[in-house]
């Protein structure tokens, strides 16, 4: 019982958490802050990986999201000079509040209605087994072998064609 | 573990969908290129914890849903080294990195 509450109580922090970084990612002026906030959200998710029963994946999602994916994001901020307040400052017109708003609300209402009409949201649900690295390993070299070998050209192209894009810049003047 | 009567499969899957909320009206909301790049990293990590729960909390295989969600987090990072080359490249040529700036079309 006293696990159940715990579970219950580290879900709950876990979700503020989240929200608290997401409206920090997205309402900062500053987009250091955002950044910040987006860090949090990353931690908040890993930590509801971990609540699922799922280690390897919260260690993966804070070694790529936080580890790569952060800094790459700070890179950019830092390369373009952003400036730290001026960019997302300013009035916005209703016409794009009313836009963004109706844009939010229409994916994401439909599947909260969907998702909250299933037979199973009211059920107890099952309860969660760790999977094995090993595992995940062998399924990687049998079955999936084509998407791993995929994903990795995937981001040899990607960071390719980055390096391309950065060296026509410098030709260029 | 239910919480206001809802099964757990169900509270994350409403968490990951709070992420997606937060990631389409931030990216309609930014102006900076870098804004709605983070904006959607917000939107794939939530798509990454819905599977990792579908697999989890249902009788679905687990693996696949880890392996899925590890390969969407290899294409989220594919996918921030391409938009950090092409961010570079539209301020060095724009002198800024918002949206709003980046167009030559008139009309």
């Amino acid at each position: 019982m006293t696990e159940e509450l715990m579970a219950k109580a580290m879900f709950v922090l876990y979700a503020v958490v989240v929200l608290g970084g997401g409206l920090m990612a997205v309402f900062s002026r500053s987009l250091v802050r955002a950044l910040v906030g987006l860090i949090l959200t990353l931690f908040g998710v890993s930590g509801m990986y971990m609540l699922m029963a799922a280690p390897f994946m919260a260690m993966m999602q804070v070694l790529i999201y936080v580890g790569a994916v952060v800094v790459l994001i700070f890179f950019a901020i830092m390369l373009t000079k952003a400036k730290t307040a001026g960019e997302e400052g300013g009035a916005r017109s209703k016409v794009g509040i009313l836009l963004a708003v109706l844009g939010m609300l229409a994916p994401v209402g439909i599947m909260t209605y969907l998702c909250l009409q299933m037979p199973y949201a009211f059920a107890p649900g099952v309860q969660p087994t760790e999977v094995e690295i090993k595992a995940l390993g062998e399924m990687l070299i049998n079955e999936y072998v084509l998407a791993f070998e995929l994903i990795s050209v995937v981001l040899f192209v990607a960071m390719a064609g980055a390096i391309l894009l950065g060296f026509e810049r410098r030709r260029g003047q | 573990m239910t919480l206001f009567g809802l099964s757990p499969l169900v509270l994350y899957q409403l968490v990951a969908l709070l992420l997606l909320l937060f990631g389409v009206f931030g990216f309609i909301w930014r102006r900076s290129l870098v804004g709605m790049l983070i904006s959607v990293e917000l939107m794939l990590n939530g798509a990454g914890l819905s599977i990792v729960a579908s697999g989890q909390l249902t009788e679905a295989p687990a693996e696949l849903s880890q392996l899925s969600t590890l390969l969407v987090m290899g294409l989220a990072a594919a996918e921030a080294t391409l938009v950090l080359a092409i961010i570079l490249v539209v301020s060095k040529r724009f002198g800024s990195a918002e949206s709003e700036n980046v167009s030559e079309l008139k009309g």
